[in-house]
């Protein structure tokens, strides 16, 4: 027993001699092992942060642990939407039995219901505005007149701003138009049509229409209004995304979930906030939210000078400059035209020249700009199409096939801590759920039966497509449809009733009960202890089973659908690389080792001569791999090891872009050094210098004692 | 008793697709304690010969017994295992194990063996060391000595393990002749005080006149066997 260690011993010792003996190849295969341990540790480090920041991210944000929905929809859920748009889900009718059996289940922490949707908001048309607040004012002259037919001066003073401010865009609107007309063919059918618009629009810039418009503005506006302001092209929808939810109970249970600007929607009331990212990305005005681009772009090194797509955003900001001269009025314009003169500095009297010049900008004059923009005309400008306190309109396609709509009002902006910059979670604008409900127009008996009630109130039989057509100008409550259907641009009265009902709808607080009990398309489930998460997926799918409820369990990772795939696909990435890494160290390795067994084969084939069995020869060839791949695997290890902590005291990888934010799920990723990644790299490192160590042990054994004899020359 | 009988054999080597024999039936006895000297050119067989008896090779036609034992029906672990006990090995370019010392080198076939304390085996190391007189290097590489000391070296190596029979393929070949025939007589001293058969090719006259007994061959058969000069 004592001469078997001993036996080993010399096969320890000879092994060790023998790398020392040949240090110049030792220390090449030691410093690919060695670089590949290095690499393994940093990279798993590295990997496991960026799982478990993501993880973190998607938990907190929508998906929470596990998700419900109902087993026979068309689509599987992806809470951040897949390829195709929202997920087809089919509802959930009654989330009150849902809630009380998902609870019951142990290690349930919380349940969220959710509705998620895509819809339509109306982005606003700067002429309806800007008609608006003139026919608001108009009113106010009228009420105000005095009994010679004289005006409070301020009064008299904004309403000639306002006016000026109406006729510029209509002159601008007359240009444009008149140099469209020299380039575009219209076909014939169309040619009475266009001769009309182009009448109408001659006639209002015109000074015969102006100087009657203050004689009697109604009428005057009443002509802008149908006829003019369908001419301006801007106005339109886009799209939102959004959760429906119960917000307390959202906000309760997402913790990375974070009010950015405004408030919280009060308890049970009705409101929305507006995702930060959907902000910031689509309700912004366009140049403003080009220059924040173009700043963050050169705050991480990019230059105007080199980069194409801030030479773009330079070209465009300088280009379409219609979306700010629209909005300013005439006095505004001056302010702004005086201010640029002053800036620049410049001759130019035109702002329309002027603000070209001003945003054709490069390196040198950036940041100068950039500051005069938003210190001067910003003030000036709405930046932000909506802002905190509007009621805004959302509609969309409901599950009845009419187009429902519905008002809410703005209370905050919202954002998803670690997915700031994500298009994935930040553009999630987060609503009540009666709205959801309102927008997803799922009839349920009660409303059925008052629908019948009203129709039989009103004298309709049915509603026929045309009058569903209408529906886009409505924009009511489902529950009461046919109540705006009175005529496509509703008249004073009905707005003044839809004003009154709105004020009861923003200002009703909704009991737990009310939310609970209606239909929903998913629900979020957060668990106390989540590393339980497969037995509680596992228990909850027998728990909704037994109560004979239609519903599936998935977990986070299906959940976040493309997002879960994308992770995986990461990981595929990383070890794939590993994987070559550690293929191509190998065939070196075992390259190596060959020719040091052929230098060595007169010196085994006397081991052999001399009484040395074959397993001799095998375990002396493999222990020497093995011994390289352990000394200098374990000092990689260490030194991956090191360089992690390294990274972390120095504070981490900063993100230079937005979708490295999203991968490391906030403004930098600080690497964990976790022991299953310093395992793994031990073990993928002995590993691969075993498997690269058994061709030559093998051929090592071929050596024949025979090799002995041959005389050295 | 012989301790190596080989009758018969033939050894034929595959150059290509010619056949080229290199023993031709050949037969020869050897007796326990004999200093046997097989002589020749080079060619005639002498290696191959060695070789057959050394387990190293196996013929193509005939039998070899070593030590009472037919090697054509052993295993090749088997013998190895003969190797390791009943023979030992003198090579003529000495053959260490660079990256050990003369010691290690020497105690290297009693490791295999695996049956002696360590204290046994340091004692067994030591006395031969002092025997073959390299005992002042046993801390050394065999890169520090000269060709002399390390095939003094290798004779202890054979010896360590108390066999039956050592064979030397020209043990001599590598050395001056003045070393060389202190070698020999290294040998000669050894077979003489422990009566261990030596079996050793050459083709020097003046190492062949050391042996108790000669044999020539050529052509891979035996032409002479006369009793040396020194018998």
């Amino acid at each position: 027993m004592r001469s078997r260690i001993r036996a080993a011993s010399v096969l320890l010792l000879i092994a060790f001699r023998n790398l020392f003996a040949s240090r110049v190849r030792t220390a090449i295969v030691g410093g690919i092992i060695g670089l590949g341990a290095v690499l393994v540790v940093f990279g798993t480090a590295v990997v496991d942060s960026l799982n478990a920041g993501m993880a973190r991210s998607i938990q907190g944000s929508l998906a929470g642990h596990l998700q419900l929905y109902r087993k026979d929809s068309p689509d599987p859920l992806q809470v951040y939407g897949g390829m195709m748009g929202s997920s087809r889900l089919e509802p959930i009718r009654d989330f009150a039995v849902v809630k009380r059996v998902v609870e019951a289940v142990p290690n349930v922490k919380a349940v969220v219901p959710m509705g998620i949707d895509r819809a339509f908001v109306s982005s606003g048309n700067v002429f309806d505005v800007a008609l608006e607040k003139l026919r608001a004012d108009a009113r106010e002259r009228l009420a105000a007149l005095g009994p010679a037919g004289e005006v409070p001066a301020e009064l008299d003073f904004r309403w000639r701003a306002r006016k000026a401010h109406v006729r510029r865009m209509i002159t601008l609107l007359h240009e444009e138009l008149g140099e469209a007309r020299k380039l575009v063919d219209v076909p014939p059918a169309e040619r009475a049509e266009r001769a009309r618009q182009w009448a109408d629009l001659e006639r209002a810039d015109s000074e015969e229409f102006w100087g009657a418009f203050d004689r009697d503005p109604l009428t005057g506006l009443e002509f802008l209004e149908n006829r003019i302001a369908p001419l301006q092209a801007d106005g339109g929808f886009m799209f939102i995304r959004y959760v429906g939810t119960d917000l307390a109970a959202f906000q309760g249970a997402f913790d990375r979930m974070k009010i950015v600007e405004g408030r919280p929607v009060p308890p049970g009331q009705r409101g929305i906030l507006l995702g930060k990212f959907y902000a910031e990305e689509y309700l912004k005005l366009k140049h403003a939210r080009r220059l924040d681009k173009i700043r963050e772009a050169r705050e991480h090194g990019r230059l105007i000078a080199k980069d194409e797509e801030l030479q773009r955003w330079v070209k465009e900001n300088s280009t379409q400059t219609r979306d700010i001269l629209l909005q300013l009025d005439p006095a505004q314009a001056e302010l702004a035209a005086d201010a640029l003169r002053r800036f620049l500095p410049s001759t130019e009297q035109d702002l329309g020249k002027l603000l070209p010049i001003f945003f054709r900008t490069d390196d040198a004059t950036f940041d100068a700009r950039y500051r005069f923009f938003y210190d001067r005309l910003a003030p000036l400008l709405q930046l932000y199409m909506f802002r905190v306190g509007d009621t805004i309109t959302i509609k969309a396609a409901a599950k009845s096939g009419y187009m429902n709509a519905v008002n809410v009002k703005v209370y905050g902006l919202v954002a998803f801590e670690g997915l700031e910059k994500s298009n994935l979670a930040s553009i999630f604008s987060i609503m009540d759920l009666q709205s959801f409900r309102d927008l997803y127009g799922w009839v349920t008996p009660e409303k059925e039966a008052e629908i019948a009630a009203l129709k039989k109130e009103a004298g309709l039989s049915d509603l026929d497509r045309a009058s569903a057509e209408a529906e886009l100008f409505g924009g009511g409550a489902p529950a009461a449809p046919v109540v705006t259907h009175a005529g496509a641009i509703p008249d004073a009265p009905v707005r003044h009733e839809r004003r009154a009902r709105d004020a009861d709808l923003f200002s009703r607080v909704y009991t737990q009960d009310e939310i609970d009990r209606g239909v929903v398309l998913n629900a979020a489930v957060l668990l106390g202890d989540p590393r339980r998460l497969k037995e509680t997926r596992a228990a909850l799918q027998a728990a909704v089973d037994r109560a004979g409820l239609p519903l599936t369990v998935i977990d986070w990772k299906e959940a976040a659908g493309s997002l879960g795939q994308y992770m995986t696909g990461l990981q595929f990435a990383l070890y794939g690389s590993a994987f070559i890494l550690f293929a191509i160290a190998l065939v070196i390795m075992n390259n190596a080792m060959v020719m040091a067994m052929l230098q060595r084969v007169k010196e085994i084939g006397t081991m052999r001569a001399v009484g040395a069995q074959r397993r001799f020869v095998l375990l002396m060839s493999l222990v020497e791999s093995i011994a390289i791949g352990l000394a200098f695997g374990v000092a990689g290890a260490l030194v991956g090891a090191a360089l992690v902590l390294g990274v972390r005291l120095a504070g981490g990888f900063p993100t230079t872009n937005d979708q490295l934010q999203f991968l490391f799920s906030g403004p930098t990723l600080l690497p964990r050094l976790g022991g299953g990644g310093f395992a793994v790299a031990l073990t993928i490192v002995v590993a691969v210098s075993i498997a690269s160590g058994i061709y030559p042990a093998i051929l090592a054994t071929r050596i024949t004692p025979l090799e002995a004899m041959q005389s050295e020359d | 008793m012989a301790i190596v009988s080989v009758r018969n054999v033939s050894k034929d080597y595959l150059l290509g697709k010619t056949v080229v024999p290199a023993l031709r039936e050949l037969t020869l006895e050897v007796q326990g304690g004999e200093f046997l000297s097989i002589a020749g050119p080079s060619g005639s067989g002498k290696t191959t010969l060695l070789n057959l008896i050394g387990c190293v090779d196996t013929p193509t036609a005939g039998s070899v017994e070593v030590d009472g034992q037919d090697t054509s029906r052993l295993s090749e672990r088997k013998l190895t295992d003969l190797r390791l006990h009943r023979i030992g090995f003198i090579f003529q370019s000495f053959n260490l194990v660079a990256v050990l010392t003369v010691a290690q080198n020497v105690e290297f076939p009693l490791l295999l063996q695996g049956g002696l304390s360590s204290r046994e085996r340091g004692r067994r190391v030591g006395a031969l060391l002092e025997a073959v007189g390299i005992e002042a290097y046993a801390r050394h590489r065999p890169s520090e000595l000269s060709g002399g000391q390390r095939q003094r070296v290798a004779v202890a190596r054979a010896l360590v393990t108390r066999p039956a029979l050592i064979l030397a393929d020209e043990p001599t070949a590598n050395l001056d002749s003045k070393t060389g025939e202190s070698v020999i007589d290294l040998m000669k001293e050894m077979n003489r005080r422990d009566g261990t058969t030596f079996i050793f090719s050459t083709h020097d006259p003046r190492v062949m006149a050391h042996a108790s007994a000669l044999v020539r061959i050529e052509d891979g058969r035996i032409v002479a066997r006369e009793q040396g000069a020194a018998a």
